[in-house]
């Protein structure tokens, strides 16, 4: 009895012991940690609204940038991104977040639309657990560059874009899939149709088509 | 006799190698090896692990009870783990993104378990953490094998930077778990073969 006891303790105190010491160190770190995060999405969204961020910018320049050039708004409990000219004023487009399950894990993405809502600015993939090298491609240029310029129409199943294995450049929703990574390209097709579609309604409504959309302000 | 610190350190790296000879480790070595870079800084995690929860295990072996040892071991393991995920996502958050769930996957690596269960619990913390060391760095050497050929042949890089000729075609198949079934099971049979292991 007093064995069965003295283990019980023992656990007890050395989870103790053990979930201080990680306090301690997530205490330490976690604003770090925060920094980094944040930092990266500021890049992401900067990136696909097309601001220009010096190549060699630290952290601290590209906080800075935003700071001036990106407005948060929120609508419908979801933060949209509104990126604005160098004057300030001006509106250069929108970004909002694409994401879903892809083939190994979730799937974070950021898209800028023009202030119109009908083309596409920019799109990076920044948060995937994708096999590198097949579906981990998505993160590259070649792939991501294939939406820049894009109108946003439906077609006539209600998608933006869909992948396939050699599009025709006419043809405005199809976009090149990544050979061996079916999987990714599929569930990529579905999450950035679900999401362009959420947010582009969000936006619409907020702002009806002809009407300058000038909210947040 | 008990082993020296020379030949605690031989067998970790070479004659009782984790991978080679115990074939353990084995999930995360078919998942992290197609790219050098995240192959090493898994090895550095793991030898760290590795190293700190056979000092611990050692140090505490005389008090810890016997029948709750093993999640005493496991929580040991977790926090090292734990803490090598937090302090990679603040200094090398790039690496860490590319890690993704693959750090946490370190506790469930059997060869961290292994050493603390059938070493360090038996002797004193000098020796457990050699032990530790050096199978943590058998591991990342054998890893590192792997990956170099993976890599190589899979994007035609090594740690990123390009090597082979231009107009040389990727082998899809090395950046796929399979490819490191097959790097694997070569490098096994060679070493068994050449060096087989004494009785």
């Amino acid at each position: 009895m007093k064995k069965r006891w003295f283990s019980v303790l023992y656990m007890f105190v050395l989870t103790l012991v053990c979930t201080g010491l990680l306090t301690g160190i997530q205490e330490v770190n976690g604003q770090r940690i925060e920094v980094n995060r944040q930092a990266r999405e500021n890049r992401v969204i900067l990136s696909v609204l097309l601001i220009p961020v010096p190549a060699d910018a630290d952290n601290a320049r590209a906080a800075e940038i935003y700071a001036q050039r990106v407005r948060e708004v929120r609508l419908g409990g979801k933060t949209v991104y509104q990126g604005l000219g160098k004057d300030g004023t001006s509106i250069l487009g929108w970004a909002f977040p694409l994401s879903g399950p892809g083939f190994w894990g979730a799937i974070q993405a950021m898209m800028g639309v023009s202030p119109d809502l009908e083309t596409v600015l920019g799109v990076e993939f920044y948060d995937q657990n994708e096999t590198p090298g097949l579906g981990g491609r998505i993160t590259e240029a070649w792939f991501t560059d294939q939406f820049a310029g894009k109108r946003l129409i439906p077609d006539a199943k209600g998608r933006f874009f869909y992948l396939v294995s050699s599009p025709e450049k006419d043809l405005e929703n199809q976009v090149d899939a990544i050979t061996g990574a079916s999987q990714t390209s599929i569930r990529v097709q579905e999450l950035m149709n679900d999401s362009i579609r959420e947010y582009l309604d969000l936006l619409r409504n907020a702002a009806p088509p002809g009407a300058s959309p000038s909210l947040g302000a | 006799m008990a082993d020296t610190s020379r030949q605690i350190f031989t067998k970790g790296l070479w004659s009782d190698n984790p991978v080679l000879r115990q074939i353990l480790g084995i999930c995360s070595a078919l998942a992290v090896t197609n790219l050098l870079v995240n192959t090493l800084i898994m090895g550095l995690g793991l030898i760290f692990v590795t190293a700190m929860s056979n000092v611990t295990v050692s140090a505490l072996r005389n008090i810890t009870p016997a029948r709750i040892r093993m999640m005493v071991q496991v929580l040991i393991i977790a926090t090292y783990v734990i803490v090598v995920d937090v302090l990679l996502k603040a200094y090398l958050p790039d690496i860490s993104r590319a890690l993704g769930p693959y750090v946490g996957l370190i506790i469930t690596n059997c060869i961290i378990m292994g050493r603390a269960e059938g070493f360090a619990r038996q002797n004193p913390v000098w020796p457990a953490f050699v032990d530790g060391l050096a199978n943590g760095l058998g591991y990342t050497l054998v890893l590192l094998a792997v990956a170099f050929v993976r890599e190589l042949l899979g994007f035609g890089t090594l740690f990123g930077f390009p090597v082979m000729p231009a107009g040389f075609t990727a082998w899809t198949i090395m950046v796929m778990p399979p490819a490191a079934f097959f790097v694997l099971a070569v490098l096994l049979w060679t070493a068994n073969t050449w060096w087989p292991k004494k009785a």
